[in-house]
């Protein structure tokens, strides 16, 4: 039987980094299937993917559709070959209307001047065709990401790709979204389109796919039919190991608040309100989890928290003291540590050594330096501390950090900010965009800083974050707190519903779905 | 290690150094067009720039070290700014501002040698500070952007400059306006009789020494570095970056205006019209060709001063080569630093091909 697609013996090295990033990987895809492909980060599933669209020239390896060999130097060879791709950073014109994006390029036009009658009605019989309701003429700046993300899908169908690459659809969308985006990939499925869904989110696999490829460091491990797999199977062949999935810990025991945000506001950079009138408290030893969708105020909350953004209103207290005028290095000095959403560009600096991105925080502390000169032997000496009791894998002191993997990277910060036994933690996105093994040490950390004694303010739009860590669960929805949560109780539509902008009622022991 | 460290410095300087080569491969083009022979205009450039038959008067390398003095100093000054992730090209007018206070303090008081050489290096170095706070200032309270300010603040020192030449510091009524010759207790001695060599370059080396440890050894320059590298990183750290940058442009404004005291009290004694301009201009180029090291713009600048000497003293004298085109030279050198990706892209290709050929070696060997 001839595959949709396949992919053969594909390899591909990267001489700047020195990285295999695919050995001799065979891929292929069924028409009217949804083939999963996983892996951690790094594995080489986005490399795969873009050899496959045109973007990356393989060192070796061939290609076929339907049986056919086909070369595929460019973007343009594989829309012609019906391979089509919807990014996981949309690529849509925000200022354009729905119609606009969908024909971009392809405009139907009479002598040089197109239509937008034509254009919306190809849209419309398209969106039909394809069971997708759009309006042609809504603009996407007020679309929300899940309608914007069936535009992209809908852009792809228009240039009649019947190979769709999906690279990490569900990332930003709620849970509600999640399950639509699944019908839309499945009915697509049976109208005889092969899906290639990349994901590391295994739920997600379980629920959509048909079939499962799975690859490790480059390499490809196996391919499974769904029904002959289950999550901890696909997990130890994603890492190569047994992997814990659910985080081991104890009922928190909350002693008192180290942490409380009282009646506060904050805007955005363009001077827009982003958090109104947010109250909530973190007690030692427990952890608070923010759940949201991305976008709705966290990144702002978490900045004004740190100190990093002034607060328009309300009063921060840390242990009992008002700090809410205070710099970030005072907050620092009084025990908050700090693990930012954006680990390369606001947690680390790249451009310079281990040793002084370690000591960012405490440069300024007798142990590190005096009068005016830093103790060089003294913060070699707390570099390799680091490195050695949270087991930052090849950084070495003295050395730059640019060429190490996303989870080395995330240990650098997480290793900075809990050593010192800081009171209260502040961890927004702490395991974003880490593979499964570096998540587990994340976790595992913030479980035992808490077991320390120290209150944590987990920020997340991992859904199985929230859940799997938090004490107390706490819902953003526009800036605003949407409800609150126990943690040990509640489900995942319930905090589902509150992310949508929708009401829990309390104790009623069912939920009412009223979204907005 | 040491291995890994020698790699780097090689690594951050290939791009300079091929930069250099391009620029000597045109030079030769226009060798060329201007009918001179190329080997041995080389040639003569080489030994009017870097050699040196006797240690003293006449000898091209000292006077390149004398003519770099200044251009190292403005190197530093741009190195300091730029490391601290100020933009700033203000060289230039904080170079005339320090060159204006020692010419006028050099005659106008009297203080004994030694002393008088300290107070005015301090005053000259605290109006580049002043003339470096300006902009530094208007970019942290009111975020001017650093790059326009200092460029127009060095037409308004151009001017300052100008007007006091012309009239209170005017010693005669020459055609050409100077200021008095400064008292011999304020000249920066020489080492070498009729050279003008001397503890000039002393205090420049002595400065890149120190920005290099005030840079990298101290908590001011780790905050400056931070600061400048990743603003956001030092925002989330607690550095105080604002603190930094002013700190980097009065630091920055500091090395300018001394390179104006070591200027008037060790070469000229005194200023002119048409003074010595250019020198923030070059220490600029300095400072971007040195990879924003202290040590680097000290090799670049002693480079500049060599390829402007020899293309004046041999290239001139022997070939009748014009000599401006030492500054067209270094002008393209410039231009292809700028033109850093092309020669990024050829690295890697040049390196592939080793790789592969390197790969195709051994397979021949194993069969």
């Amino acid at each position: 039987m001839t595959h949709a697609l396949e992919m053969k013996g594909i390899s591909k090295y990267f001489r700047s980094t020195d990285v295999q990033a695919n050995q001799d990987v065979d891929l292929n895809v069924n028409e009217g299937e949804v083939l999963a492909l996983v892996g951690e980060n790094g594995a080489g599933k986005t490399t795969l993917m873009n050899v496959l669209f045109g973007l990356i020239e393989p060192d070796e390896g061939e290609i076929f559709i339907d049986g056919k060999k086909v070369e595929i130097n460019h973007p343009h060879d594989a829309l012609a070959n019906g391979i089509g791709m919807v990014h996981q950073h949309f690529k849509l014109v925000p200022s354009f209307t729905v119609a606009e994006n969908i024909m971009l390029g392809i405009e139907p036009n009479k002598a040089g001047f197109t239509s937008h009658k034509e254009e919306n009605a190809i849209v419309e019989e398209l969106a039909n065709k394809f069971n997708l309701p759009v309006d042609p003429t809504a603009r996407i700046r007020d679309l929300p990401v899940g309608m914007q993300q069936r535009i992209e899908i809908l852009k792809v169908l228009q240039r009649e790709a019947k190979i769709l690459i999906l690279d990490e659809p569900t990332a930003v969308l709620t849970p509600q979204e999640v399950k639509e985006l699944f019908v839309v990939v499945k009915d697509l499925a049976s109208k005889g389109y092969s899906i290639v869904f990349i994901t590391h989110k295994l739920i997600e696999v379980m629920n959509v796919a048909d079939r499962v490829s799975v690859m490790r460091a480059g390499k490809m491990i196996g391919t499974k039919k769904i029904s002959e797999t289950d999550i901890p199977d696909l997990a130890s062949m994603m890492v190569g190991r047994e992997v814990i999935l659910r985080v081991d810990k104890d009922k928190s025991k909350p002693g008192k608040p180290v942490f409380e945000a009282k009646d506060i506001s904050v805007s955005d950079v363009n001077g827009l309100a982003a958090v109104s009138h947010v109250s909530f408290n973190v007690h030692a030893g427990e952890i608070v989890g923010i759940a949201g969708v991305s976008g709705n105020g966290q990144t702002e909350l978490v900045e004004a928290v740190s100190g990093m953004k002034s607060l328009d209103g309300g009063k921060i207290l840390l242990n009992g003291k008002d700090i809410s005028k205070t710099s970030v290095r005072s907050r620092r000095d009084e025990g908050v540590a700090h693990i930012p959403e954006d680990r390369m560009g606001v947690g680390l600096n790249l451009e310079t050594i281990l040793d002084e991105n370690l000591i960012v925080s405490r440069y300024n502390q007798s142990a590190f330096s005096r009068f005016n000169f830093m103790l060089s032997k003294e913060i070699r000496k707390f570099t390799n501390s680091i490195i050695k009791s949270f087991s930052i894998a090849s950084a070495e002191a003295g050395e730059g950090i640019s060429k190490l993997s996303g989870g080395n990277l995330q240990k650098i910060v997480v290793g900075r900010e809990l050593s010192g036994d800081p009171s209260f933690i502040i961890a927004n996105q702490p395991t974003r965009g880490l593979d499964v093994g570096s998540i587990e040490f994340v976790h595992k950390t913030l479980i035992e800083a808490r077991d320390k004694g120290a209150g944590v303010l987990l920020v997340s739009v991992e859904l199985d974050e929230i859940m799997s860590l938090a004490d107390r669960i706490l819902v953003l929805y526009r800036g605003e707190i949407q409800g609150e949560l126990d943690a040990y109780s509640t489900t995942d539509e319930e905090v589902g519903i509150l992310m949508a902008g929708g009401k829990v009622k309390e104790k009623s022991g069912k939920q009412e779905e009223s979204v907005k | 290690m040491k291995n890994k460290k020698l790699r780097r410095i090689f690594d951050a300087f290939l791009v300079p150094v091929l930069a250099i080569i391009s620029g000597l491969i045109v030079m030769a083009v226009m060798i060329r067009i201007s009918g001179a022979p190329i080997i041995e205009s080389y040639q003569v450039l080489l030994e009017k720039s870097f050699g040196c038959e006797k240690i003293g008067f006449n000898c091209p390398l000292i006077s390149t070290l004398e003519r770099a003095t200044p251009i190292i100093l403005t190197g530093l000054s741009a190195t300091v700014a730029f490391q601290s992730g100020m933009f700033s090209i203000g060289q230039e007018g904080q170079f005339l501002m320090g060159s204006v206070m020692a010419a006028w303090l050099g005659y106008a008081i009297q203080l004994p040698f030694g002393l008088h050489q300290l107070v005015i290096i301090a005053a000259s170095m605290a109006a580049g500070a002043a003339y470096g706070y300006i902009p530094g200032l208007l970019k942290v309270k009111l975020k001017v952007n650093e790059l326009l300010s200092t460029i127009m603040l060095n037409l308004v020192a151009i001017q300052i400059f100008i007007y006091l030449l012309e009239y209170p510091l005017r010693a005669d009524r020459t055609e050409v306006a100077h200021s008095h010759i400064i008292e011999p207790t304020a000249i920066l001695p020489t080492f070498f009789r009729g050279a003008k060599f001397g503890w000039g370059f002393v205090i420049a080396i002595l400065a890149v020494i120190g920005v290099y440890l005030y840079l990298w050894k101290t908590k001011s320059g780790y905050e400056m570095r931070m600061a400048g590298q990743a603003s956001r990183f030092a925002l989330f750290g607690g550095i105080p970056s604002d603190k930094a940058a002013i700190r980097a442009m009065i630091i920055s404004g500091a090395l300018s205006g001394l390179a104006g005291a070591v200027e008037v009290l060790g070469v000229h004694r005194r200023i002119m019209g048409g003074f010595a301009t250019g020198i923030g201009f070059d220490g600029l180029t300095a400072a971007i060709l040195g990879q924003r090291n202290p040590f680097g713009a000290l090799i670049v600048a002693i480079l500049f001063a060599g390829i402007k000497l020899g293309s004046q003293l041999g290239l001139q004298l022997k070939f009748g080569i014009p000599r401006e085109l030492g500054g067209t030279i270094t002008g393209f050198i410039v231009f292809f630093v700028a033109a850093r990706k092309f020669y990024e892209n050829n690295i890697e290709r040049v390196r592939e091909w080793f790789d592969k050929r390197r790969a195709a070696k051994l397979e021949e060997e194993v069969n």
